[in-house]
């Protein structure tokens, strides 16, 4: 257990690589099976670099006019989808940065794009409305306009997509092209996480508190008492756990058993500043989360939603993403003043 | 928060038709050595190749309390959220409302989020005015009485349309709402652009060195005109005015200096208290009394006053001398010349049902009560406060501490040592239905005696 945070990583995480990007560095993904890492950074330039050394593969700059917004790897690790404040989302090719396919969807920005598990349909989300389009570019499906912008968007199954705004949570069968359900509650819906099997619906709301749906029974219920608002949600592979981070704590729920209502929820602390995203591992309940104030932290978690830090390191720049490898034995994390650091992780 | 200094945020509101956009316009033209950012509303119709303008929703979200002071606008806390990432582009940013916007909201965001608070820091709420359309407006909207009185700078626009003497009216009426802001007239939104952006609008003091009478008491008189009297016999004469009757107090042995104004003034407040006596035309006007000219006959009238010793006597009247021609004539039908003369803020009518309240006390404060005093004045009446800014002393501390707030929320910081300047509490109030006595009363018991 490390006792203290330090520059030099503790616990089961190692040394790997750093680079720098041109900018603060918004968001990452891992390609072609963990060979590559994609980084796209406030400066609007996609970097490739190599998963092993860091060293920078292809590089593009001025993808979108007015700035780049978000990114996601299609699951076959070969297509790189990017979005932007010019309401475009462009197709990349992993292998070598060519531009694929450009398609206009919004005169708004694109803030949220989402890959179906099996890769047959890209969620996007611009202003009011969610859409899914083919892996060649072309719209398969379009919502009608939300009461709001769409906040947060995820995928419930390869054909169902979930949309969160203010005020709910709707689902969509994007093939029939037909609303599923809508889940109601008056409260801005910021962040949102779907279990693995689709059946419980977190979102964390802009008045420091986190809501829960289980879609069978539409019940639902509030964790309040976060000290801000929750931002990041994290659910682990199995569907028991749901880390969520608003302050410095990170606030473990355990879906055990009859949990988490009236249960105490692991508080996970260590970071001395706001947490800035959670990620599980791919497999097992190890939990890496990321603060503003440079810090990471692995946690091993028991079913309970309690554990410990097994390992963290300190960095100098607020932590903007991270990203597991898919294999798990490696963390990569980005920061605002653009560097991108990946950790081997210890078994 | 020390690294770095937070961006300042200026949020422009208004109606319709007053003049934002050319405003704005100005604003990204004008050689200012700054980079703006601004965020446009989903009408907003910037001409501009400007590299940093964002078309937001003006989504207003209100929280599951139901509470209208945790109502923010979720559209500017996510592009905010986005510009934070990019500050080395723009060292401002420009908020520009649609003329339908409460401005509460908006400016709640920048004391609700977390995440904005640390980043942002509101300059300033410019609200421009048409000068020919907002008496209309000001009775029909109520979204156009929050403008105002929300406003740290009102730019009264389109001045040249109207007359001088509908401008001075609606500017007193703009003033009685809202007594914090600067008023600034103008044609065509031609105003400096250092008038509207980086104010530092809660700075008070800069605001109370523009304008002395800012916090100055509401008085029941509006003129004082003080005269050297030898012993005798003096016309007082009037000419036809705006009302049938004039409260007057002749006060004697008053000198010309400001201080011994102000001490008239307030002995002559008091005496303002008392119910008047009525005078007709022609009878004398006792010295040191509260009296009621009765002014309905047509034409001139003439009361006059009896001296017995030489002195300065002060005529403390409920309108200036301009109105009624008010005019002091010898025995010999000379006019004697005034040797001193003050109007003062004068209590007005209110119609308006936005007001403020300013408060100033000398003194230190007792923090535990003010604090439990805001907490329950601001958990009853919150939604009808807008806006709470001012000075406060803190019994024990030697810095001063700025207050401002929004709605329900109060942010207090220490801003500068005390130092030689006299210690003194200094706060306004602006908002709906305000109960000024209740309000001074509640302050007034914070004080430490």
């Amino acid at each position: 257990m490390p006792g203290s945070l330090t520059q030099k990583p503790q616990g089961v995480l190692r040394d790997g690589w750093t680079a720098d990007v041109q900018d603060y560095a918004l968001v990452c993904d891992w390609a072609a099976g963990g060979g590559v890492l994609l980084v796209g950074d406030a400066s609007s330039t996609l970097s490739c670099l190599d998963g092993k050394s860091g060293g920078l593969l292809w590089k593009q700059g001025d993808v979108h006019g007015g700035g780049l917004l978000t990114l996601a790897v299609h699951p076959n690790g070969k297509i790189l989808a990017s979005s932007g404040q010019d309401g475009e989302v462009v197709f990349w090719s992993v292998a070598d940065g060519d531009k694929l396919r450009t398609i206009k969807v919004s005169k708004s920005w694109v803030e949220h794009l989402s890959w179906s598990p099996e890769g047959s349909s890209l969620a996007v989300a611009c202003s009011r409305t969610a859409l899914a389009l083919d892996p060649h570019g072309s719209e398969k499906w379009r919502s009608e306009d939300h009461p709001s912008t769409v906040s947060a968007i995820a995928w419930s199954g390869e054909k169902e997509l979930a949309t969160a705004c203010y005020g709910s949570v709707n689902f969509y069968e994007i093939e029939k092209k037909t609303v599923s359900q809508k889940l109601e509650w008056q409260g801005s819906l910021v962040s949102m996480a779907l279990s693995p099997d689709g059946e419980i619906v977190a979102c964390g709301s802009q008045d420091n508190s986190v809501h829960f749906w289980r879609r069978s029974t539409s019940e639902d219920a509030m964790m309040s008492g976060y000290s801000a608002k929750p931002s990041s949600l994290s659910f682990d592979h199995s569907g028991v756990l749901l880390a969520t981070g608003g302050g410095e704590r990170v606030t473990v729920w355990s879906f055990d058993g009859d949990g988490p209502e009236g249960t105490v929820p692991g508080e996970l602390e260590l970071h001395s500043e706001s947490i800035t995203c959670l990620s599980f591992a791919p497999r097992g309940m190890r939990l890496a989360s990321g603060s503003k104030d440079g810090s990471l932290a692995i946690w091993s978690l028991n079913r309970d939603g309690h554990g410990g830090a097994t390992g963290a390191v300190l960095t100098f720049e607020s932590i903007s993403a991270l990203k597991w490898r898919p294999d798990g034995r490696a963390i990569a994390a980005t920061s605002s003043q653009g560097s991108v650091t990946s950790w081997r992780i210890a078994r | 928060m020390s690294s770095y200094e937070k961006v300042p945020v200026t949020i422009l509101t208004g109606f319709l038709g007053s003049g934002k956009t050319t405003l704005l316009n100005r604003i990204l033209t004008e050689e200012h050595g700054k980079r703006i950012a601004v965020i446009e509303n989903e009408f907003g119709e910037v001409g501009i190749d400007q590299g940093l303008v964002i078309n937001a929703d003006e989504e207003v979200f209100e929280m599951s309390n139901g509470c209208i002071c945790c109502t923010v606008r979720g559209d500017l806390i996510r592009v905010l959220g986005n510009l934070m990432k990019r500050r080395d582009k723009f060292d401002y940013v420009l908020v520009e409302t649609t003329g339908l916007a409460d401005p509460g909201p908006v400016a709640q965001t920048f004391f609700m989020d977390d995440e904005i608070k640390d980043e942002f820091s509101l300059d300033g709420i410019v609200t421009l005015v048409d000068a020919a359309h907002i008496d209309q407006q000001l009775g029909r909207s109520d979204e156009s009485s929050e403008q105002v009185a929300f406003a740290d700078v009102l730019v009264v626009n389109k001045s040249d349309l109207v007359s001088d003497e509908s401008l001075d009216q609606l500017e007193s009426r703009l003033r009685e709402m809202n007594r914090m802001a600067k008023i600034l007239r103008t044609e065509r939104g031609n105003v400096p652009v250092d008038t509207v952006l980086n104010l530092s609008a809660f700075d008070l003091d800069q605001a109370l060195e523009k304008r002395p009478t800012f916090l100055e008491p509401e008085y029941p008189f509006e003129w004082t005109g003080v005269y050297w009297l030898s012993a005798g016999r003096y016309e007082l004469s009037l000419q036809e005015g705006p009302d049938p009757n004039m409260s007057l107090v002749v006060l004697a042995n008053q000198s010309t200096e400001e201080e011994s104004l102000h001490e008239g003034a307030e002995w002559c407040v008091r005496q303002f208290a008392e119910s008047p006596q009525p005078l007709r035309p022609t009878e004398v006007v006792p010295l040191n009394k509260h009296v009621d000219l009765q002014l309905e006959t047509e034409g001139q009238k003439s009361f006059f006053l009896e001296i017995e010793q030489p002195m300065f006597v002060g005529l403390f009247a409920q309108h200036t001398a301009e109105e009624f021609d008010i005019k002091l004539f010898a025995k010999t039908g000379e006019s004697l010349p005034l040797s001193a003369e003050r109007t003062w803020v004068a209590q007005h009518e209110h119609d308006d049902e936005v007001t403020s309240i300013a408060i100033e006390r000398d003194g230190d404060v007792d923090i535990q009560q003010l604090n439990d005093w805001l907490n329950q004045l601001l958990a009853e009446k919150g939604v009808d406060i807008f806006r709470l800014k001012g000075f406060i002393s803190i019994a024990d501390d030697p810095r001063r501490f700025v207050f401002q707030g929004v709605h329900m929320l109060i942010d207090s910081q220490p801003e500068r040592l005390w130092g030689e300047m006299p210690r003194k509490n200094q706060l306004v109030f602006i908002g709906r239905n305000l109960d000024e006595e209740a309000i001074t009363a509640g302050f007034d018991r914070c004080l430490v005696h």
